[in-house]
């Protein structure tokens, strides 16, 4: 599974990568990229860790030269026992297996010392994947869970999730054995990579820095909530989405997740946020507040330099969507407010730049809607396009999405010269109205409206396009906005000082 | 056996005493009939022909060449015998019914040459009879061979008076041809035996390609490395060498044997009652084939199908209760049935022997013979259970110790003599069953945790 040789120097940083860089393509991973090309005087050891091996074919990104090693591990497999073992080859820990489930599986809430023993035991390798796969003893802490708290009634399938659970867990932490010892960790989730990040910080005796982008926690739980693959019961169907009565072997799941977030959360230190509403969510998940802090994004101003210098003189009447045409977007609430801007500004038009391809059913409600409200001709489906050609081309740029983190386009339409008016999800209001009071100084770069609220939208949009006092002013406070707060090398000096720190305390 | 289990059900579901008789003949017709029937028609001919075929000692000649034709085909066969009744029955659980026969026709292709092949080597380099005995004793010992492995589909047969009426029509012909033939002498039995297996070969063949589709005319699937279990192999030679490894002791100590006919020997003092007592099996391989697979197979099948339905782990464990009584009543009811048929043995044996002309110093032989091979019963019911549980490993071991143990013991009773002859071949299997019962014990203690962790 190696790929670079073995490193010869001592990395400075081992990356834990859980289903992104260099494999998948998206913020996550660029931002990866952004990272170890900005902070070349570093070493880097890359860990990663995938699913399943055949959804990571390709690589989508070079490994820059100061990747000094590589190694990439798949978790489906790892639960599939591979024939009996002939005979039980060691005695069991009775009682580790014992806390391990108890930990992770059981409903009572555990404490901080029970945490600290498992990570202890994994640590040590005191506990093996074959323990857990094949002993009795694990037989035993199975089976006392399933009797004592397991409200489903499938024994087998109680059993296949704990396997799928800790069977990763426990092969990553052997994996990890080989690993290249470097100066300091950094996880770029919790999960299976966090949980590694606790494992390796114990072993190795050095920091562990900790950054979320998305919170894995809740992401998982939005995934399990949607989950086909758990099977329900002929009740749970018949059953009101009370939290009581979800199936246990979701519970299960999300108990599994929150638990190893946990861990993560206690051994980390620090924990990075991307904005102000995810550090309160660490904090709210357990986080300490102390630990907790928030580095931005940032994007690189030169890029958009251009962009800017070709803007034309006053407010075109164009409003831009820049994004996927996806249901997670909201395209439809862009569009009905659409409605009440042209009604009101006739020389107004609205363009949707974005691939169609992903979701296209969605995206012929979304062009049928637009004939039904008769906007054709206002409203343009242009497909993909360089953004920063089409920038330059528009007076205000609408995000209408129920769902972001950081959103990099409100950050590149602001360094373009756009103002902007987005939903309230995410950071996006701590971006157009400001966090810190000097931040909120500067102004707003735009409006924050309730999301799926065309009329709301309509409204803030109007209230840009027909006021040029006002839109300048936001157009101003975008710009100073994003070169304060949010460049490249604002984030990279962030993070070199905290590598820095992290290795100088290590040592 | 998966067919049985169901047409037996079948027929006990009528609930009468008719219904339930028949049963017990069926099972017991298909469990032990090809073996016991063949060792009645085999002495019947003997009696056919005594004064007929002089001097007395070709009768004798041929008798011994039998013993040695069934001994041998069985050993070789056996391995055989397990491993393509596992690949007929995984083949049928995949529902892959038409690859089925290409590989009965493949794997009798093979016996057939490899049986063909061995016999003459050995009667070419260690018999000088004439040309038609050997060319005769070849004949015989292809088709026996071939014909274990045909028999193997009996108990999958639906059509069971049909599996009646071929093994009556079988053995019919061959009594009738030795009672034609024994003019002849010693060539005209042999020939009779050939035209009797021969017949019963080639019927149920007949039965199986109308029963069977198939999609080609031969195939050697079997072979393939990934589906052989090398182990079946192997525990099918050491059980039927184990069976009959305390006979060869007999027959090549020069104290207890003498020769016979070519490189053959014999014990006159050992082989009578040992073959009369396999008759006191019936009984017992009846109620074996009944209680296993009715009652048993039925709640094996119910756990595990509550294992993979998804069932709790309770109601898990609960059905596994049930299906240890089943085991317990099964065995239990085969050694009241099999105890039962011991008594009357014992009762009845003097007056038997009188009748057969047999001296009462075989008395003490017969009585230890019957009870070893009523424990012979009880040794294969268990070792049944196992290979229902997938324990392949347990049949192993347990076919081993049963082939050392026999080896030891019936060279130790030979060293402490005559009154102990016979009880090598018991104790070996008393042992083995009570080492048997003790692993049962802990496989199905064991059962939930081997079958989750372990086996899934």
């Amino acid at each position: 599974m190696k790929d670079a040789p073995a490193a010869t120097v001592t990395p400075d940083v081992c990356l834990l990568l859980e289903g992104t860089w260099p494999y998948v393509r998206g913020g996550v991973s660029s931002w990866v990229n952004q990272l170890i090309l900005g902070l070349p005087e570093l070493t880097f050891s890359v860990f990663f860790i995938g699913g399943q091996r055949e959804n990571y074919e390709k690589r989508h990104y070079a490994i820059p030269p100061n990747v000094v090693h590589i190694e990439e591990h798949f978790l489906a497999g790892s639960w599939v026992p591979k024939g009996a073992p002939i005979s039980p080859r060691r005695q069991a820990p009775v009682q580790l297996l014992r806390d391990l489930h108890a930990f992770l599986h059981h409903p009572d809430e555990p404490s901080a010392a029970q945490g600290d023993a498992l990570v202890d035991a994994f640590a040590q390798g005191s506990v093996t994947l074959d323990d857990f796969m094949y002993s009795r003893a694990s037989w035993e802490a199975i089976t006392e869970g399933y009797e004592r708290y397991c409200t489903d009634p499938s024994f087998v399938d109680y059993l296949w999730t704990l396997r799928a659970m800790q069977a990763p867990l426990l092969m990553l932490a052997e994996a990890a054995r080989r690993l290249p010892r470097p100066r300091m960790i950094h996880s770029i989730s919790t999960g299976y990579a966090g949980m590694l990040g606790a494992i390796l910080q114990r072993r190795w005796g050095c920091n562990f820095l900790l950054s979320e982008h998305g919170i894995y926690t809740k992401e998982r739980k939005i995934d399990l909530a949607q989950a086909k693959w758990i099977a329900e019961g002929p009740d749970e169907a018949l059953r009101t989405g009370l939290d009581v009565d979800v199936s246990y072997i979701r519970r299960l799941w999300i108990r599994f997740f929150e638990r190893i977030g946990l861990l993560t959360y206690k051994a980390a230190d620090p924990i990075i946020s991307l904005y102000d509403g995810n550090r309160r969510r660490q904090i709210q998940d357990g986080a300490d507040p102390a630990r907790c802090r928030v580095i931005p994004n940032g994007i690189s101003l030169t890029q958009w330099q251009d962009a800017l210098e070709r803007r034309p003189e006053g407010v075109p009447p164009v409003v831009g969507l820049l994004g996927r045409v996806v249901p997670i977007k909201d395209v439809k609430t862009f569009i009905r407010a659409m409605r009440g801007v042209i009604s009101a500004m006739p020389e107004a038009e609205a363009w949707v730049v974005g691939p169609e391809d992903e979701d296209e059913e969605y995206a012929a409600e979304c062009h049928s809607l637009v004939t039904s409200l008769g906007l054709e001709g206002k409203v343009k489906f242009l497909g993909f396009q360089k953004i920063g050609d089409i920038l330059p081309k528009l007076g205000l740029m609408v995000l209408t999405s129920i769902s972001e983190a950081q959103p990099l386009v409100i950050l590149e339409g602001w360094a373009a010269g756009v103002p902007v008016v987005s939903s309230d999800v995410g950071s996006c209001r701590e971006l157009i109205e400001g966090s810190i009071p000097e931040d909120r100084a500067l102004g707003t770069g735009g409006s924050v409206v309730a999301i799926a609220d065309p009329q709301a939208t309509a409204r803030a949009i109007l209230a840009l396009l027909r006021n040029p006092g006002r839109w300048q002013a936001a157009q101003r406070t975008g710009l100073a906005r994003v070169n304060r707060y949010y460049t490249e090398p604002l984030m990279l000096e962030r993070y070199r000082e905290l590598y820095q720190d992290a290795i100088g305390r290590s040592l | 056996m998966a067919g049985i289990g169901f047409e037996l059900r079948k027929i006990l579901a009528r609930d009468s005493y008719t219904a339930t008789l028949r049963a017990y003949v069926y099972a017991g017709l298909i469990s032990s009939g090809p073996w016991v029937l063949s060792i009645i028609s085999v002495m019947l001919i003997g009696v056919l022909a005594t004064g007929i075929v002089t001097p007395n000692v070709l009768i004798r000649q041929f008798l011994v060449t039998v013993t040695y034709l069934m001994a041998s085909s069985l050993i070789l066969t056996g391995g055989l015998q397990l491993y393509f009744t596992r690949f007929v029955s995984d083949r049928l659980f995949e529902e892959k019914q038409t690859s089925i026969l290409p590989n009965l026709v493949g794997i009798l292709l093979l016996v057939t040459l490899v049986a063909g092949g061995l016999g003459f080597v050995l009667l070419a380099t260690l018999f000088d009879q004439p040309f038609a005995y050997r060319l005769l004793v070849l004949a015989n010992f292809v088709t026996l061979c071939d014909l274990w492995l045909v028999i193997i589909f009996l108990s999958g047969m639906k059509a069971y008076n049909r599996i009646l009426v071929v093994m009556t029509l079988g053995y019919a012909i061959m009594i009738a041809a030795a009672f034609m033939l024994r003019f002849l002498g010693m060539n005209g039995l042999l020939m009779a035996l050939l035209l009797g297996h021969a017949a019963l070969l080639f019927m149920f063949l007949y039965d199986i390609i109308r029963e069977y589709p198939a999609d080609r005319l031969v195939a050697f699937d079997f072979l393939d490395r990934k589906q052989i279990f090398l182990s079946l192999l192997v525990t099918g030679l050491f059980y039927n060498l184990g069976i009959w490894v305390d006979k060869f002791v007999f027959w090549f100590n020069p104290l207890t044997s003498d020769a016979v006919i070519g490189p053959l020997r014999a014990s006159i003092l050992y082989d009578l009652p040992i073959f009369l007592a396999y008759l006191a099996i019936i009984p017992g391989m009846a109620v074996f084939l009944v209680r296993i697979e009715t009652d048993f197979a039925e709640w094996y099948e119910r756990v595990f199908n509550a294992v993979r339905g998804g069932e709790t782990l309770q109601h898990i464990s609960q059905l596994k209760e049930q299906m240890i009584l089943a085991i317990r009543q099964g065995l239990l009811e085969i050694c009241k049935v099999q105890g039962l048929t011991l008594v009357l043995v014992f009762l009845l044996a003097p007056q038997l022997l009188a009748w057969l002309g047999m001296s009462h110093y075989y008395l003490p032989l017969f009585y230890i013979d019957v009870v070893g091979v009523s424990i012979q019963v009880v040794f294969m019911a268990l070792l049944n259970v196992f290979f229902y549980l997938d324990r392949r490993d347990t049949v192993l071991m347990l076919c081993t110790l049963f082939l050392g143990l026999n080896l030891a013991l019936t060279l130790l009773s030979i060293e402490l003599g005559p009154s102990f002859f016979g009880y090598g071949f018991t104790v070996s299997l008393a042992c083995c069953v009570l080492l048997g019962l003790h692993r049962l014990d802990r496989v199905l203690d064991d059962l939930e945790y081997d079958t989750f962790m372990l086996r899934h």
